[in-house]
């Protein structure tokens, strides 16, 4: 499995995909941070999040729409499952790799964190809740990624279907509040106060399980149709 | 050793393999011989595990592959159709992650990926991304990353397919060096490769066995009749009358009359009986001169031929 991580690492570095994601992600990340802090001279370094967790809306199937529809569409996955690596590896590895490229993200805003540090007093452990919710937040929407990407051999169908997913979740509350507990994006609200939502963080989890092993049955199941 | 006993294909409702049943022992060069289309690549597929058989059993080096799959899949490299790569990797790269996931141990793996990288003609190349490789080259990588967990077992499909003359001798000489320590299958629809390089052949023709033998004893199954083909100037017509002279003459058929007056037979004679000698000396007191003089031979191509056809019947 680690052979995985590392190669899906290296390739989202070799190519612009890391690049792009991390980018795009600091870019809109540094706007909101602008507004925050010198329109409403707040020095809350998590209230940012609330505008960072939609981001990740637009920017995950960056990172997911490739994973397993690019090698299904070059053969490269004929390589992948004649190895002797389980189904359930393989998409875990594709899964912990992206998974890190958050992770690197996240540590990329400590330097905002440094710049709020010279202003003000913001609050260390809140600070680091809210980022455990974010990266939860970010996996169960990777795990949904990678299962879009594993129903199609293009891409951008892949990206598209990811992308519509997130939207009609993000919305659904607006229709009736009994969906409230079915988007993703409210469940992240309560971390950047500071508390560890027991439900929520279960609410990610099994989601991402869920999602990731949606993702091994249709590989595995494949073996039979293809 | 592999074996595959009664597998059958389906796709919905159309029969990619129908139940075929075949044995490789270890050392053989096995060819795996069809048009386009009759599922040699299917076959391949099943038995490297990438496709599961809708029907039977596929036993690698010992162990089911249905079953106990890693331990299978550990015996085996396979170099599929199309040689897929990934193209954003350096050679090396490549290399050393087919290894990783291959369960190279993590001890020998450098050792392992610098020695297939030499054997495999890829020192150059080896900090070279793969998508800047040419096709004879990247042949080579997907061959390399076949061979680096030192496999028992090698599967290659179409191994030759879009190399250069050159390449091809290449790539040839390199899998019969690679058959004398490895148990190695290769589709294949370019017939004289296949006898080439092949210790046995299966020919499949819509997803069933027409014939599984050595190439010589299929290429002598097809040829029952012994004939020579001969061109001659006979200038005073005693080709009608040469049968009675010669008597191990069965039958002298006309075929065509060229453009400078010299006309093809073809003589069939009784088996066993080269008649060559007796027909140079004969015609030679019958003032009928020969132009060329050749028996025929039946080629891998004609047993080919026959076999499918055959099989439409």
């Amino acid at each position: 499995m680690w052979a995985v991580i590392k190669k899906e690492l290296k390739t989202y570095f070799y190519s612009p995909i890391g690049y792009v994601f991390i980018g795009l992600f600091l870019i809109m990340f540094s706007i909101f941070f602008y507004i925050d802090v010198f329109q409403y001279s707040s020095v809350n370094f998590e209230y940012i999040f609330y505008s960072g967790a939609t981001i990740l809306t637009f920017i995950v199937p960056i990172l997911t729409m490739r994973t397993i529809a690019e090698e299904r569409k070059n053969g490269t996955e004929q390589l992948l499952l004649t190895s002797p690596l389980s189904i359930t590896k393989v998409v875990l590895g594709k899964f912990i790799a992206a998974a890190l490229i958050v992770l690197i993200t996240e540590l990329c805003t400590f330097l905002y964190f440094g710049i709020l540090c010279f202003f003000g007093d913001p609050h260390i452990t809140t600070a680091l809740v809210t980022l455990l919710g974010f990266l939860l937040l970010a996996m169960a929407y990777i795990s949904f990624g990678i299962l879009a990407s594993s129903i199609t051999e293009n891409q951008i169908i892949a990206g598209v279907i990811t992308i519509g997913f997130f939207i009609l979740v993000w919305f659904l509350p607006q229709f009736n509040t009994a969906f409230s507990s079915f988007s993703l994006i409210n469940l992240f609200s309560t971390f950047p106060e500071g508390q560890i939502d027991i439900a929520n963080t279960i609410t990610y989890i099994t989601f991402t399980i869920m999602c990731l092993l949606l993702t091994v049955i249709v590989m595995q199941r494949r073996k039979s149709v293809r | 050793m592999i074996e595959l006993k009664n597998v059958t294909k389906k796709y919905g409702k159309v029969l990619a393999v129908d139940d075929i049943s075949f044995k490789i022992e270890d050392g053989e060069i096995m060819g795996l011989l069809g048009p386009n289309g009759a599922g040699k690549s299917t076959t391949m597929n099943m038995i490297t595990g990438f496709i599961e058989p809708t029907d039977g059993e596929i036993i690698v080096d010992g162990y089911d592959m249905s079953r106990r799959p890693k331990k299978a899949k550990r015996e085996i490299g396979y170099m599929p159709e199309g040689v897929p790569l990934y193209s954003d990797l350096k050679v090396k790269e490549f290399v050393t992650y087919m290894a990783e996931i291959k369960q190279v141990r993590r001890k020998e793996r450098k050792d392992k990926v610098e020695k297939v990288i030499k054997e495999t003609g890829l020192s150059d190349v080896k900090n070279k991304l793969i998508k800047n490789l040419s096709r004879g080259y990247k042949q080579r990588v997907s061959l390399a990353g076949a061979l680096v967990s030192d496999p028992k077992i090698l599967i290659l499909d179409e191994p030759t397919v879009g190399l250069d003359p050159k390449q091809i001798t290449e790539i040839r000489s390199l899998i019969k060096d690679l058959g004398k320590t490895h148990t190695v299958i290769l589709s294949s629809h370019i017939l004289s490769e296949v006898s080439q390089i092949c210790t046995r052949v299966i020919i499949i023709n819509k997803g069933k066995i027409v014939a599984i033998d050595t190439p010589e004893n299929l290429e002598n199954r097809v040829s029952n009749k012994n004939c020579i083909y001969v061109t001659v100037e006979d200038k005073e017509n005693k080709m009608d009358t040469i049968k009675d002279r010669i008597k191990d003459i069965q039958k002298v058929e006309f075929v065509e009359k060229n453009e400078d007056g010299t006309k093809q037979y073809v003589i069939e004679a009784k088996q066993g009986i080269d008649l060559r000698k007796t027909i140079f000396s004969e015609f030679a007191k019958e003032n009928i001169t020969i132009f060329e003089m050749k028996k025929a031979d039946t080629t891998l191509e004609d047993a080919f031929m026959k076999l499918i056809e055959g099989g439409k019947k």
